[in-house]
């Protein structure tokens, strides 16, 4: 069984939202409500419960001297988002029911039937992705198209985009792409792009990299995603010394007390 | 074909109009009378001239807005509207809403109930009191549309590509393909026409309608109809393979001279054919004419027949076979040398052109840039400002198209230029997340919920200039209506300098109306009825506004607001 991942290359992306849509269609996800938000051409805000792929947009000032738009004109780009499928998932491991999974094709997938909604999983994700459902009360998110991958399909987003933005494929071969891709965006002149895969971090990797032009705060991917468990050993360190010294401090207070005691008696 | 003028009383004044001595066009009798054939099938003779006297004559302006004011001045009885909703997707829509109420029948076809088809009771005219469902007399049908992949069928795009596809599912319900539609309203009419001898009907009686049709809705065989489009001869009822074979005499009949060799033969529909054998798609789909993936693809060699670039390469002519060869189908005559001499004064046909003019449809075979004829307002490409505009045209005296078809009457009328009560420029667009008019996507919570609010976009300098606020709203007036929309200000939008002058935009896409699970005012009522003069397209993207902060009137108050913004002095 291949290692799969998704590249998201921004440089590509016309912000058509065809990837949002057909995730939604595929996995049968409600609207978020019909409600204008004045934020660029973004009205689903956000990846969350209801929205699996966000295309976000980007209303950037002008950066003189570099390729794609002209000196002057501020630049609009999109990009769109996506459930990061860490190496090392901060859901996963906080999981107490054991909903969430790991796929063979290397994803980290909820299996609804067993989330009992406890939410330990949101405030886990480093990226912010896993939401509970507002009436429904269980988390949900990206599935990786489990489904459709399982049956050999290309997941629904990848399979729709028009400009072949959103790449899906062996994760190692994405990442050669990945590299080549900014090699010839550099060539032509866009010295400001990165590939965006946090191999380095806590996280260990996602199956999620992307290409992005600029900060990649920008497109609210963090420089160094941490997963929650990574402060486990410092976490049990400190609860041990905690412990220690409280324990070294009752013992202390009774062997003082013990020799005042001692002390009234002889008296 | 080419409309009928007055110009054109016979067959043979017709003919001598459109044709051409030299080029493709010296074949038009062979295209119009194998029409003809197709049209009216054994009826067609030369004695009768093929039928031309029963074809309908062009009596005045009937594009959509000809017709359309026609309407509104009560000319016209009844109209079919199907796959469109003019009363949300055409300009000066309050104009074309009031003309519909005039009407004594409309047929609306739609997979939902459109703007168009509820104009009679949802419209902002009845809730403002112009129009009322208790006086309306016409009678509105709604008929129930298949969808696209509820229909077997071709579609052609803008690359000249006629691709089938297969019916998905059945339509729900009632509802049927437009084919469907046609052919069996075609037998009703033709029906009703042999019952009355009146010689109105003749061409009606004479008119080919024999399409079959298939399964328990009766739906027509889709191929049958491209089948005929192409053409066969009357001969050996062979299918035509190639433009080449139509011929003058009647013994060939063909629906589209264009398209003739999409089906050649009457089990190969190329349209259908999904095997892509190369970069530019042969082998997918079939590209009329004569499946050229690059029109005029002669130009891509020297005049000599050897490519001017190896990298760009597409026909050549290969001297060993003595015939134009290539990655495409040569859009040319295959068999004409590079060498061959230009006749071009007393010569014939395409052969007259000789083996270096790529460009075929012109008499004289090569491109123009100065174009002397056919063209109304030639020869040479020309600025002129829009019809409304803030500006004087910097270029020349002549401020807009001297021939444009501006359509100037009391509900269709223009701002001037410095017209004080319109001092910034409108422009009008669409967003991906909907479908022109609407009634494909407003309709479906997936692409609504990410567009689904009206909005207008404005700089952050007209917006200090207006007292417009981010997420607030404002209300957009031009000469004909008044809208309201939300604010989105950015700095995408940005003044124009002209000339030492701020000329401040205003940007609105257009997708809303009164129908669907989001709504909002209806933009295009903004627009003017215009037409360009050649290909009669409205101007859409350049037009002059006021923009206010707040929300506009409701009901009766929207009007009074609309005649006080007008009555203030231009």
């Amino acid at each position: 069984m291949s290692v799969t991942a998704f590249l998201t290359d921004s440089t590509l992306c016309i912000g058509c939202k065809a990837c949002e849509v057909a995730c939604k269609e595929w996995n049968g996800i409600d609207d978020d409500g019909l409600h204008w938000s004045g934020f660029s051409y973004d009205n689903t805000g956000s990846v969350g419960a209801s929205t699996w792929r966000h295309v976000k947009f980007v209303e950037q000032p002008p950066v003189p001297g570099l390729g794609g738009n002209a000196g002057e004109q501020m630049s609009w780009t999109f990009s769109s988002d996506v459930c990061k499928h860490c190496e090392e998932a901060g859901c996963l491991e906080a999981c107490p029911t054991g909903s969430i999974v790991r796929t063979e094709f290397g994803g980290v997938f909820i299996q609804p039937d067993v989330c009992n909604g406890c939410g330990y999983c949101v405030t886990s994700c480093p990226f912010g992705v896993v939401e509970r459902h507002s009436k429904d009360g269980r988390a949900f998110k990206c599935t990786f198209c489990y489904d459709r991958q399982k049956a050999g399909l290309v997941p629904a987003c990848a399979r729709v985009c028009p400009t072949e933005s959103i790449k899906f494929g062996e994760i190692e071969e994405l990442r050669t792409h990945a590299s080549k891709r900014l090699e010839e965006l550099r060539q032509r002149g866009i010295h400001d792009a990165t590939v965006y895969d946090p191999r380095d971090t806590t996280v260990g990797g996602t199956h999620a990299i992307f290409i992005v032009r600029g900060d990649p705060r920008s497109y609210n991917l963090p420089p160094h995603p941490e997963v929650p468990t990574a402060y486990l050993k410092k976490a049990w360190t400190s609860s041990v010394v905690a412990a220690g010294l409280l324990l070294g401090g009752t013992l202390l207070a009774f062997l003082l007390d013990g020799k005042r005691n001692a002390r009234k008696l002889r008296r | 074909m080419p409309f009928f003028g007055e110009e054109s009383r016979t067959l043979g004044a017709y003919l001598k109009k459109h044709s051409a001595r030299t080029g493709l066009w010296s074949g038009f009798d062979k295209y119009f009378i194998s029409l003809m054939k197709a049209y009216y099938g054994d009826s067609a003779t030369q004695g009768n001239e093929w039928g031309f006297h029963w074809l309908p004559r062009v009596t005045g302006d009937h594009s959509h807005f000809g017709y359309w004011l026609d309407m509104a001045d009560g000319k016209l009885d009844g109209l079919f509207v199907m796959g469109q909703n003019p009363a949300v997707g055409a300009s000066n829509g309050r104009l074309e809403r009031k003309a519909l109420a005039k009407l004594k029948w409309l047929v609306v076809r739609d997979m939902v109930e459109t703007e168009t088809a509820s104009f009679w009771y949802a419209s902002p005219e009845v809730e403002r009191g112009e129009l009322s469902p208790d006086s309306i007399a016409t009678e509105v049908f709604l008929f129930p549309a298949a969808g696209t992949a509820e229909k077997a069928g071709t579609f052609t795009n803008t690359q000249r590509l006629l691709q089938h596809r297969e019916k998905a599912v059945d339509p729900p319900g009632e509802a049927r393909s437009e084919t469907w539609f046609m052919v069996h309203l075609g037998r009703r009419v033709k029906g009703m026409a042999q019952q009355n001898h009146d010689s109105q009907n003749d061409p009606l009686r004479a008119l080919t309608w024999d399409y079959s049709t298939d399964g328990s809705e009766a739906e027509p065989r889709v191929e049958e109809v491209l089948r005929e489009i192409n053409g066969s001869s009357l001969v050996d009822h062979k299918q035509l393979g190639h433009i080449n074979d139509l011929k003058n005499d009647g013994s060939t009949k063909c629906g589209a001279w264009i398209y003739c060799g999409v089906f050649p033969d009457e089990s190969r529909n190329r349209a259908n054919e999904r095997e892509p054998k190369d970069l530019l798609g042969h082998g997918w789909g079939f590209a009329w004419p004569n499946d050229c993936r690059i029109i005029y693809n002669r130009a891509s060699a020297r005049p000599d027949g050897s490519p001017w670039s190896e990298r760009k390469k597409l026909v050549w002519w290969d001297e060993s076979k003595q015939e134009w060869t290539g990655l495409d189908n040569p859009d040319c005559d295959k068999k004409i040398p590079p060498q061959a001499p230009t006749e071009i004064y007393n010569g014939h046909g395409v052969e007259a052109l000789g083996g270096a003019k790529p460009f075929t449809l012109h008499p004289d075979g090569v491109g123009w840039l100065y174009v002397a004829s056919g063209l109304k307002d030639g020869p040479l490409p020309a600025h002129y400002e829009p019809l409304e505009s803030l500006i004087e045209n910097p270029l020349y005296n002549q401020q807009t198209n001297p021939v444009a078809d501006r359509k100037k009457r009391t509900d269709n009328p223009y701002a001037a230029l410095h017209d004080a009560r319109f001092p910034f420029v409108l422009t009008t667009y669409r967003l991906t997340e909907h479908h022109t008019a609407g009634g494909m996507s407003r309709h479906l919570a997936h692409l609504s919920e990410l567009q689904p609010e009206l909005f207008t976009e404005v700089s952050p300098e007209l917006a200090a200039k207006q007292g417009l606020r981010h997420g607030e709203w404002a209300t957009i007036i031009t000469a004909r209506a008044l809208i309201e929309a939300r604010v989105l200000v950015t700095t995408r939008m940005r003044p124009l300098c002209i000339n030492g002058q701020d000329v401040h935009q205003v940007g609105v896409p257009y997708h809303w109306g009164y129908k669907g699970c989001v709504t909002g005012d209806v933009v295009n009522d903004l627009l003017v009825i215009s037409e360009e003069p050649n290909v009669r397209i409205m101007e859409t993207k350049a037009l002059t506004c006021n923009i206010t902060p707040g929300r506009r009137g409701r009901g009766r108050q929207a009007l009074n607001q609309l005649a006080s913004e007008i009555g203030k002095r231009a």
